[in-house]
C-alpha cells in the first residue's frame, strides 16, 4: 500500500515543479496531434529513450553516487535477447523484454559483485572494460549474426503488431515508449522514496557512516545496479523493435555508455527530474547537430567536443547539473 | 547485566600498536569516559569495536555474542551505534533525511522512519534543522545531527567520538543536557570520547584512561581527576591550571 502510495505521491515537489511537469507530460501526451516531419518524431522518441536510460543509470550513478560508464552492454543484451528470440523462433517482445531483464540482471550481478569492490574511478574504468568486452564478444558471435549485427524485417509480420512490436508507423512506438516513460518515472519516484534509495544516498555521503548505521553497502550497490541494469535492458529491447537493425557496433557503443551518464550527471544527477532534462537538451542537440552536419564532413566528433564540454561546466561550476542550479537559486530565494 | 566485554584487544597498523592489550567491561545503564592524549588509540578502540577496523587479537563481547569477526554493519544491526570524530557529508542529504536513515534499521516504512525521525530531532532540540543540508551546518550542529541519526538506528549502545569538541561553552552545555538526554531519558548505554574534561567529569560515570594503546587507569572521574599518572600523561598543567581558573 505505502509503496504505490509512495511511487504517486509527488507532494514533496514545490506547486511550481509539478505545474511544468503537468504541462510537460501534456505536451508529450498530444505532440502527435500536431503535423511533424518524421525527424522530429524519432528525435523525440530517442528523448524518451535516453530520458529513461538516464532515470536507469540515475539510481547507483545519482543516487549511489557510483559513476558507471558501461550501460551500453545491458542496452545490447536487451535488445539482443528480443530481437534474436523473435528471429529465431518469433517470441514476442512481452515475453521476451522480461527474459532480456533476466539476463542483464544476472549478468550485473555477475560483474557487479567484483565490481563494487572498487572505488571511484577505479570502478568507472571496469565498468567501460566489462562493457567493451561484451561488445566484443557479441562481435565475433556468429549466434547473434556477429559484426553484421541482426535485422528485423518487417515484412514478415503484419503490422500493427502490438505483441512483436512491430509498427510501420512511429506514432506507435511513441506510445509505448512514452508509456514507458511515465511508468519509469513512476517507479524512480517509489523508489528515491524507499529504504534502498535512502540507504544509497548515505553511501554516497559517506561509506563508513552508513556501515555503521548497518547498511551492507556492498550488497546495496548490488541490487541498485541490478534496478538500473533492468530498466536500461527494457529500452534495449524497446530499441531492438524499433530501430529493427541492430549491431554490436550502434547498441553496445562507449558512445552510448557516455552519453547516458553524461545526460543525467547535465539534467542533475541524484534528482527525480535531473535525467529527464539532461535528455531533453542533449538529444535534440544532438539530433540537430547530426542533421546539420550531416553535409560538412570533416566536422564530425563535435559532439564529442560537445561532451568533453559539458564534463568541464558539470565539475567545475555545479557537479549536480542543471537541476543542482535550480534548487541553488530556490535555496538562496528562501534564504 | 555486561552489555560490553573488550577482552585483550590488540591492533597493529604495520608496526604501530594502536591498542594495545586492552581489556574492559560496560554494564547496561552505564555512561563511560575514554581519555587520553592524542594518538593514544580512542577513536581506533571504537573503530574496533563497531567492526570498521579487523582486531589484531582479542575479543568483543556484545550483548552475550562475540561480535569480533563481525562486519560493521551486523555489529551495528546487534545494537550498537556510532558517531565519527571526522565527518565530511559528501552528499545531499538534509538533517531529516539523515536521521531517517539511522530510523531505516528498524524499519522499511519511510512514514515510521520519519516520525521516528522528528521525535529524535524534537528529543535533542534540533528540530528547527530538519531542512538544511547536513553539509551546510556548522561542525556543532553537524556533530549533534550525528549523534541524532546513530540514535535513530534505535541502539543498546551509543559510542560517541568528540562531539563537544570545538564548540563554545554553550554549545557544550546544549550537548551535555542531549547526552543526559539520551542517557536517561532513552535508556542507551553510552560510552564517550572527549577531550573536554568538564564534559566527562560531570556526565560519566566512570573513566578509562589511553595512552600510547594501553590503557593506564578506570575509574570514578575523581579518582581519575587526582591520580598522578593520568595527570602525567594527559590532564597535566592544562587541566590543573583550567580547574584553579574556574575555582577562582
Ligand atoms: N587507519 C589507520 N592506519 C594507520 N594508522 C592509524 C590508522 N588509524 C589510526 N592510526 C594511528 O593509530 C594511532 C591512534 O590513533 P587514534 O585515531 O586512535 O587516536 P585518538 O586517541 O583517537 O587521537 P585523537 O585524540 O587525536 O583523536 C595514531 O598514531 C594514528 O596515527
Ligand atoms: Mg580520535
Amino acid at each position: 500500500m505505502e509503496t504505490i502510495k509512495n511511487a504517486l505521491d509527488f507532494s514533496d515537489f514545490p506547486r511550481l515543479d509539478l505545474t511544468v511537469a503537468g504541462a510537460v507530460a501534456l505536451c508529450l501526451i498530444i505532440f502527435p496531434l500536431f503535423p511533424l516531419s518524421s525527424f522530429a518524431m524519432s528525435t523525440m522518441i530517442q528523448f524518451l529513450m535516453f530520458a529513461l536510460y538516464g532515470m536507469g543509470w540515475n539510481t547507483i550513478g545519482g543516487y549511489g553516487g557510483q559513476v558507471d560508464l558501461g550501460k551500453a552492454q545491458y542496452v545490447g543484451i536487451g535488445a539482443y535477447t528480443t530481437a534474436v528470440m523473435l528471429i529465431r523462433w518469433d517470441i514476442p517482445f512481452w515475453v521476451s523484454m522480461p527474459i532480456g531483464v533476466c539476463f542483464a540482471v544476472t549478468w550485473s550481478f555477475i560483474i557487479g559483485y567484483p565490481l563494487f569492490r572498487l572505488k571511484g574511478h577505479y570502478f568507472a574504468i571496469a565498468t567501460i572494460a566489462t562493457s567493451l568486452v561484451l561488445k566484443d564478444i557479441f562481435e565475433v558471435w556468429e549466434f547473434v549474426g556477429a559484426a553484421r549485427g541482426l535485422e528485423i524485417s518487417p515484412i514478415k509480420y503484419h503490422p500493427p503488431d502490438f505483441l512483436r512490436l512491430i509498427f510501420r508507423e512511429d506514432i506507435y512506438y511513441f506510445y509505448f515508449i512514452l508509456g514507458f516513460f511515465f511508468l519509469g518515472i513512476l517507479y524512480i519516484n517509489w523508489f528515491r522514496k524507499s529504504r534502498l534509495g535512502y540507504q544509497l544516498r548515505s553511501i554516497k555521503d559517506n561509506e563508513d557512516m552508513a556501515r555503521s548505521l548497518g547498511i551492507n553497502v556492498h550488497w546495496a550497490k548490488i541490487k541498485t545496479y541490478a534496478i538500473a541494469t533492468g530498466f536500461v535492458s527494457v529500452v534495449g529491447s524497446f530499441h531492438a523493435c524499433y530501430i529493427k537493425n541492430i549491431e554490436p557496433e550502434d547498441t553496445m557503443s562507449l558512445d552510448i555508455s557516455i552519453l547516458i551518464a553524461l545526460m543525467a550527471m547535465l539534467g542533475g544527477a541524484g534528482s527525480l527530474w535531473g535525467p529527464i532534462i539532461g535528455a531533453g537538451i542533449l538529444i535534440p542537440l544532438k539530433s540537430y547537430l547530426k542533421e546539420w552536419l550531416g553535409a560538412q564532413a570533416g566536422l564530425v566528433g563535435i559532439d564529442l567536443i560537445l561532451y568533453a564540454l559539458i564534463i568541464m561546466l558539470i565539475s567545475a561550476y555545479e557537479p549536480r547539473g542543471v537541476w543542482g542550479i535550480i534548487e541553488k537559486i530556490r535555496r538562496r530565494k528562501r534564504a | 547485566m555486561t552489555l560490553l566485554e573488550v577482552q585483550h584487544l590488540t591492533k597493529n597498523f604495520g608496526g604501530l600498536t594502536a591498542n594495545d592489550d586492552i581489556s574492559f567491561h560496560m554494564e547496561k545503564g552505564e555512561l563511560v569516559g575514554l581519555i587520553g592524549p592524542n594518538g593514544a588509540g580512542k577513536t581506533t578502540l571504537f573503530n574496533c569495536i563497531s567492526g570498521l577496523h579487523a582486531v589484531t587479537s582479542g575479543r568483543i563481547v556484545f550483548d552475550g555474542e562475540d561480535i569480533t569477526p563481525l562486519k560493521a554493519h551486523e555489529v551495528a544491526r546487534r545494537g550498537l551505534a556510532r558517531t565519527f570524530q571526522v565527518y565530511v557529508a559528501a552528499g545531499d542529504l538534509t538533517v531529516e533525511e539523515n536521521v531517517m536513515v539511522g530510523c531505516f534499521m528498524k524499519t522499511a516504512s519511510r512514514s515510521r522512519a520519519r516520525a521516528h525521525a522528528d521525535q529524535i530531532l524534537r528529543e535533542l532540540n534540533i528540530r528547527d534543522l530538519s531542512d538544511y543540508m547536513v553539509s551546510e551546518l556548522p561542525v556543532a550542529a553537524q556533530k549533534r545531527v550525528t549523534m541524532a541519526t546513530a540514535i535513530g538506528s534505535d541502539p543498546k549502545l551509543l559510542l560517541l567520538d568528540e562531539v563537544a569538541a570545538g564548540l563554545n561553552p554553550n554549545e557544550v552545555e546544549a550537548i551535555m543536557a542531549s547526552i543526559r538526554h539520551v542517557h536517561d531519558e532513552m535508556g542507551i548505554t553510552v560510552m564517550l570520547i572527549e577531550h573536554v574534561m568538564e564534559l566527562v567529569m560531570k556526565v560519566t560515570h566512570r573513566v578509562i584512561v589511553l595512552d600510547y594503546g594501553r590503557k593506564i587507569a578506570e575509574g570514578d572521574p575523581e579518582s581519575i581527576s587526582t591520580n598522578p599518572q593520568v595527570i602525567k600523561a594527559y590532564l597535566g598543567e592544562r587541566y590543573v591550571k583550567e580547574q584553579r581558573s574556574s575555582a577562582g
